[in-house]
């Protein structure tokens, strides 16, 4: 079992209001695998190039201008033209990371927090009732999260850009304490923020299925990539930001799973 | 016809929770309206127009609209028509209204546009053929409502007229559910009237009747200009044609008060004030602006200098690998009537400006500066306003949204910017929104900072379709602002069909898929073909072939509507067919409508018949400048709207630090963080400094001085980055404009000098918004506007020579004025301040040069770099504040060629690693400066003034001036910083401590002792609502 890291793939999907596909593909590159950019429309006409691929990284952004709720559209698209594909992808045990819009998609799309299952999750608007950039504290629980393996029991940094980040359980409060329960027993939740940012479920900023193989998170690790990030004029350096960390999880995940 | 109505509401689960928005609904129409609601409740709804009838419909839009966690549905089709009455009572209405807010046929509908694309994504509805309206209803619930006074509400707050319908339903009548049952799809129902001729053979008082009754908004001199060139070709104009003209020769698009001959001279100079000297000049634009870019070109011969003044956007070269393009517009008149409209279609089309310059550069960061008025002032001040008049706060609500909206949906980041609040921005609020892009040096062995459009080249506009809004836009904004204008003047954008057109254009042109485009600002086609037919000198178009929004549009309506997120391209036919097939791939609509030519001639067809046939050279080239007189005295200016004096405290004397936090908490230095983080100022992962910064351990509060962007996200080199600041400061302009201008230009440089960017490699954009200098019978002193537009454009030159920092862009707004009547009668004029944005942009050549404004280690020097200013008194904001300050002349003004040689040096230190904190001085002096270095950190400042004589401590603490800093040194470097500082005045203010405290002596005894956390609880006043 071992791939060379420069023969791990990434493919990043863009389009319909998608924009973080640059930064997203840069931080993959970074971390020395080839990534690719690739238009959902073109994915659409050729699903075959997703079985290339190990990751399939669905980045921020606005897709469908948020309207409706926050990747719901992006979802229908994803479900009626490349359900079977990504059935196949999740079935081949590859890796997908959602981020902040990407991560509401996966969650419309019924990926998470359990693929294949109906839906118990979803994200809503913040507390605040409004779009929020700012760098948020966070602690990395130990969970299933392979994307996480390097930072798991840390507390971290990064930024939040999101109007609807506020994660809601399906059901009165008896069954949300439920599904909660059996999210951490399962080992489903991958990060928390440090304090109550938006008003999400327990300070819930990252979920992952059960395999721990497809992450779905608020924060923007792409954006957190290099030290120069950083909102401290006393940390900017030309190292390495923790952000990488959790791309860097995700290939070594590869490196030792995929041939 | 078949409608169905679809409406959201919350699943049993979530039925009791109220929003946020509900909320603060709630507290708008307590605080402004004086009206208690008991309860607000939103439900978004759908109206979906089918040809056929729908099985089994409901259960389809439940997936597309709801969702399953959270969400229910009701509709037209529920089986229980009851059921939602059930849910009223269980949110704890018992008599509620039901206020319904729709859209007015033809107004952009985006959640509509969205939903009928994700209708389509079901199988079983994809071929069907369908309509999508979307809407928003309130059941709302408290005493003494009616009808009248729901609707008058409505509009106040929820709905614009312009663009919605209300409807009221009473309690009694909510029962019947009509609703559902005689749905109305709103459609557009209009008629085209063909192309006609316009008789020019008529006196002249009949011509400035049409002039006015169309909307044209041309000189007398204009269109007598055009009289007798029609009647050398011996026939008249058609109603294209005419549209055509007016819409090219619009003050927006032509800048005619910038082209004028203008003759201006000064008298009577308040003591101190420079004198500039009588002189003629002929065009602001060319001689002053361009005039001095040529020169500094020409003195310091730059090659960075790619592409000024003649394209969409100025490019330079500061990376080794890409270009970079800037552009600064404004959208005030649009935002005067739809705030949030006005501000979104404005960062849209600069985005769309930076698409549009050369081959198409890919926008990377956003800015955006309001100057609005505050509803509080009136309030309590007890100051009626015009009738017809937006609240203010809704002015800024909007404007914030629709900036919001434009930049985050768009993935741009919006990393400079500012608020400046003024009473007088209350006719008009100034809304500038700019862009920076990137654009490849060379791409497919080509050039990409130029046009490439050939004669035979097919026209082919791209993104959205013709509609009636925008339909004078470009001569609207050239007019002041009346009661009852017509609706067609307001427009809404489409951040996700801009997106997708952005993208595509970028991939087309990496593919080489087109040889040219530009965008369709102002004036539509018209001006889109309109110029770029200028370089193939000619071009052919059928206007039948362009995309419409509905039927209906006469060809003149076609020609110059502004409707937004369309882009005209100039294609081969080699490429054509690729072109439109990564369009339709991309879904992006893009159609063939015509050829460029070389005939000289502008031609266009609609069905084959000739509707206009214009001279490109009578379009562009044959208008004389204007001739204007321009006087200085400030004796000549009109009185001020407002009469009454208004009351103001007395300044307590002796207590600075009162004053300090008084400063604090002033509408100009307090914290706007709250709106600020609702803009994405960190999507593409390059925003490096961040327009606040701070420390981990008391947060980022504090304010940063200048964007920096990293370029290598962009393509751009590793160890580069772009620094973007601005530079505004309109309340000097009653004092002097040239003063106000000198200014803004140095705030926008020192801004960018102080974050780390080399004061050698930076270029300026220049945004005039001025109240209308043209004399007429309404505007008896415009000779002395037009004075202060030279003084200030004086110093522009002046300052820009002696900086030698190029102008690359700018632009100029000048009708900033707004008339309406009181409830009085009386007729009242409101005008802008003249205002001056300079935008900055400076290269930071290595990140190690990078500098952040707070403090960094306990034990470092505190310097203030500049002089002390004790001999003047320009505490600008100490006399908003309270009643017994004044400003007096003389004022410090700058002396460019030193202040060059400072900044040189600064950044030399910067350079070398020196400098470890730096912080301009601006609104509220050297303490305010010093107190918002200390503030994002857990240091202090011992600090001792004992350098400055007593008398004058009020002086040195808080006036005003351009040209200094406050910066902390670590005592190691302080030899050498203070060495490289040769020649110029700084002064040792004391020390970094650990305290948290901001303390400062006199000759042992302490003025001033304030902790980090009081300033900065009264700096984030309107943050957190405390204090």
């Amino acid at each position: 079992m071992t791939i060379l890291r420069s023969n791990i793939k990434a493919l990043i999907l863009t389009g319909d209001g998608i924009n973080c596909e640059t930064e997203t593909s840069l931080a993959f590159t970074e971390a020395g695998i080839q990534a690719e950019i690739i238009h959902i429309s073109d994915l659409i006409e050729d699903p075959k190039r997703l079985e290339s691929a190990h990751i399939l990284a669905l980045p921020g952004g606005f897709s469908f201008g948020d309207e409706i709720g926050s990747g719901q559209i992006l979802a229908l698209k994803l479900k009626y033209s490349l359900g079977d594909e990504l059935k196949k992808f999740i079935d081949n045990k590859k890796l997908i990371i959602g981020i902040c819009n990407g991560f509401q998609a996966l969650v419309r799309l019924g990926l998470l927090p359990k693929p294949f299952e109906p839906r118990t999750m979803t994200l809503t608007h913040n507390r605040q009732g409004n779009f929020i950039n700012r760098w948020v504290d966070l602690e990395v629980p130990t969970s299933e999260c392979v994307w996480t393996k390097d930072i798991q029991s840390k507390k971290i940094s990064l930024p939040i850009r999101h109007g609807e980040g506020k994660i809601v359980f399906k059901g009165d409060s008896d069954a949300q304490k439920v599904m909660y329960k059996t999210l951490s027993t399962n080992g489903q939740i991958a990060l928390n923020y440090s304090v109550d940012v938006n008003g999400s479920y327990a300070q819930i900023a990252g979920v992952c299925d059960p395999t721990g193989r497809i992450f779905g998170l608020m924060p923007h690790p792409e954006a957190a990539t290099s030290m120069w990030h950083s909102p401290a004029g006393i940390d900017k350096s030309g190292a390495v930001g923790i952000g990488a960390s959790i791309f860097e999880s995700g290939i070594k995940y590869c490196e030792q799973n995929f041939n | 016809m078949k409608v169905y109505r679809f409406e959201i509401y919350p699943n049993s689960f979530n039925l009791s929770q109220s929003s946020h928005s509900e909320e603060s609904l709630k507290v708008w129409f307590k605080d402004y309206m004086k009206v208690n609601f008991d309860m607000i409740w939103e439900v978004k709804y759908f109206l979906v127009e089918s040809r056929e009838t729908i099985e089994n419909f409901e259960a389809y839009a439940c997936e597309v609209f709801t969702d399953s966690v959270t969400e229910t549905l009701f509709s037209s089709e529920s089986a229980n028509q009851e059921e939602y009455h059930g849910w009223l009572k269980a949110r704890g209405f018992s008599n509620p209204h039901l206020i319904d807010i729709g859209y007015r046929p033809g107004v952009t509908d985006n959640s509509a546009h969205a939903a009928l694309e994700a209708l389509k994504l079901i199988p079983h509805l994809k071929n069907l053929d369908l309509k999508v309206s979307s809407g928003t209803m309130y059941y709302v619930e408290g005493a003494n409502l009616s009808h009248e006074k729901l609707e008058k509400m409505a509009y106040e707050k929820m709905a614009n007229f312009l663009l919605h319908k209300v409807t009221i339903t009473s309690p009694k009548d909510l029962v019947h559910n009509t609703r559902f049952k005689n749905i109305t799809f709103p459609a557009v129902t209009i008629t085209a009237s063909a192309s006609k001729q316009i008789n020019l053979s008529v006196p002249d008082s009949e011509l400035l009747k049409m002039n006015q009754e169309n909307c044209w908004a041309l000189s007398a001199d204009e269109l007598t200009h055009i009289k007798s060139y029609y009647k050398t070709l011996g026939r008249n104009p058609s109603d294209v044609e005419m549209e055509v003209i007016a819409q090219s020769w619009s003050e927006h698009c032509k800048h005619k008060i910038f082209s004028s001959e203008i003759s201006y001279s000064e008298s009577n100079l308040p003591e101190g004030v420079k004198p500039i000297g009588d002189k003629n000049i002929k065009g602001i634009f060319k001689t002053l602006i361009r005039g001095s870019t040529l020169k500094i070109k020409e003195e310091r011969k730059l090659p960075w200098l790619i592409s000024i003044f003649h394209d969409n956007a100025g490019i330079v070269r500061f990376d080794d690998k890409v270009d970079i393009c800037i552009k600064v517009e404004t959208h005030n008149s649009p935002s005067a009537l739809d705030p949030y409209g006005g501000a979104l279609t404005g960062i849209l089309g600069v985005n769309r400006d930076i698409l549009g310059v050369g081959q198409g550069a890919k926008p990377i960061a956003n800015t955006n500066v309001f100057c609005l008025a505050e509803n509080k002032y009136f309030q309590e001040n007890n100051l009626a306003l015009p009738m017809l008049l937006k609240n203010p706060d809704r002015i800024k609500a909007g404007v914030h949204q629709g900036v919001q909206d434009g930049g985050n949906k768009s993935g741009i980041p919006t990393v400079n910017g500012a608020f400046f609040f003024d009473r007088d921005y209350v006719g008009k609020p100034l809304v500038f929104c700019g862009t920076i892009g990137v654009i490849p040096q060379v791409e497919n062995n080509k050039a990409t900072c130029e046009k490439g459009q050939r004669p035979g080249d097919l026209i082919v506009m791209a993104g959205g379709r013709i509609g009636k809004d925008g339909i004078h836009g470009a001569t609207f904004s050239s007019m002041e602002l009346l009661d009852g204008v017509p609706s067609s003047v307001v427009q809404i954008g489409d951040p996700i069909t801009q997106k997708r057109l952005g993208d595509f254009l970028i991939e087309a042109r990496m593919k080489g898929l087109f040889n040219s485009v530009t965008d369709n600002g102002a004036g539509g086609l018209s001006s889109s073909i309109g110029e770029m037919a200028q370089l193939t000198n000619g071009a052919d178009v059928d206007l039948e072939k362009a995309l419409v929004k509905y039927p209906g549009l006469s060809p003149y309506e076609l020609m110059v509507s502004e409707s937004q997120e369309r882009m005209t391209f100039s294609v081969a036919e080699e490429t054509i067919n690729d072109f439109l097939a990564l369009a339709a791939k991309r879904s992006v609509e893009a159609t063939v409508i015509g050829k460029f030519t070389d005939s000289g001639s502008l031609v266009v067809k609609y069905n084959n018949e000739l509707v206009a046939d214009l001279s490109l050279e009578f379009l562009h080239e044959s208008l004389m400048p204007m001739k204007l007189n321009a006087h200085f005295d400030v004796e000549a200016r009109s009185a001020h709207w407002i009469k009454r004096k208004i009351g103001k405290p007395l300044m307590p004397r002796k207590n600075f630090k009162k004053i300090l936090l008084d400063l604090f908490r002033s509408p100009n230095i307090r914290s706007h963080e709250h709106l600020v983080r609702r803009y994405d100022h960190e999507v593409k992962g390059a925003t490096l400094v961040k327009p606040y910064t701070g420390t981990n351990e008391v947060g980022f509060s504090a304010p940063s001085d200048a964007g920096v962007i990293w370029m290598k996200p962009h393509g751009g080199g590793e160890d580069n980055a772009i620094a973007i600041a601005c530079g505004i400061c309109p309340k000097i302009s009653e004092y002097d404009t040239y003063l106000m201008a000198e200014y803004a230009v140095d705030e926008a440089v020192r801004n960018a000098v102080c974050v780390g960017a080399n004061p050698d490699e930076m270029v300026l954009v220049d945004n005039y918004c001025w109240p209308d200098p043209i004399e007429s019978e309404r505007n008896p002193d415009a000779k002395y506007k037009l004075a202060q537009l030279v003084r200030a454009s004086q110093a522009l030159y002046d300052l820009s020579l002696s900086y030698g920092m190029p102008f690359v862009s700018g632009k100029d707004s000048m009708k900033n004025d707004f008339i309406g009547k009181m409830e009085t009668g009386e007729t009242v004029k409101i005008s802008v301040p003249p205002t001056l944005l300079v935008t900055a942009m400076g290269r930071v050549p290595g990140l190690k040069t990078i500098t952040t404004s707070e403090v960094k280690n306990e034990n470092s020097l505190v310097y203030l770099i500049g002089e002390n200013l004790t001999n003047f008194s320009s505490a600008y904001e100490l006399k908003e504040l309270y009643a017994d300050y004044e400003i007096s002349y003389p004022l410090p003004y700058i002396d460019g060629k030193k202040q060059l040689d400072l900044y040189r040096k600064f950044h030399k230190s910067m350079s070398m690693g020196l400098i470890e904190s730096s912080h301009d001085v601006s609104d509220g002096g050297v303490i305010i400066a010093l107190a918002e270095k200390m503030m994002g950190t857990t240091f202090g400042m011992k600090l001792d003034f004992s350098a400055i004589a007593e008398k004058n401590l009020m002086g040195f603490m808080f006036n005003e001036s351009a040209g200094r800093f406050v910066v902390t040194i670590k005592e190691i470097n302080a030899k050498a910083f203070e060495e490289n500082l040769n020649g110029h005045s700084f002064l040792k203010l004391g020390q970094v401590t650990s305290d948290g405290v901001l303390n400062a002596s006199h000759k042992g005894e302490t003025i001033i002792s304030v902790t980090g956390e009081e300033c900065m609880t009264n700096y984030k006043v309107e943050v957190e609502g405390i204090v």
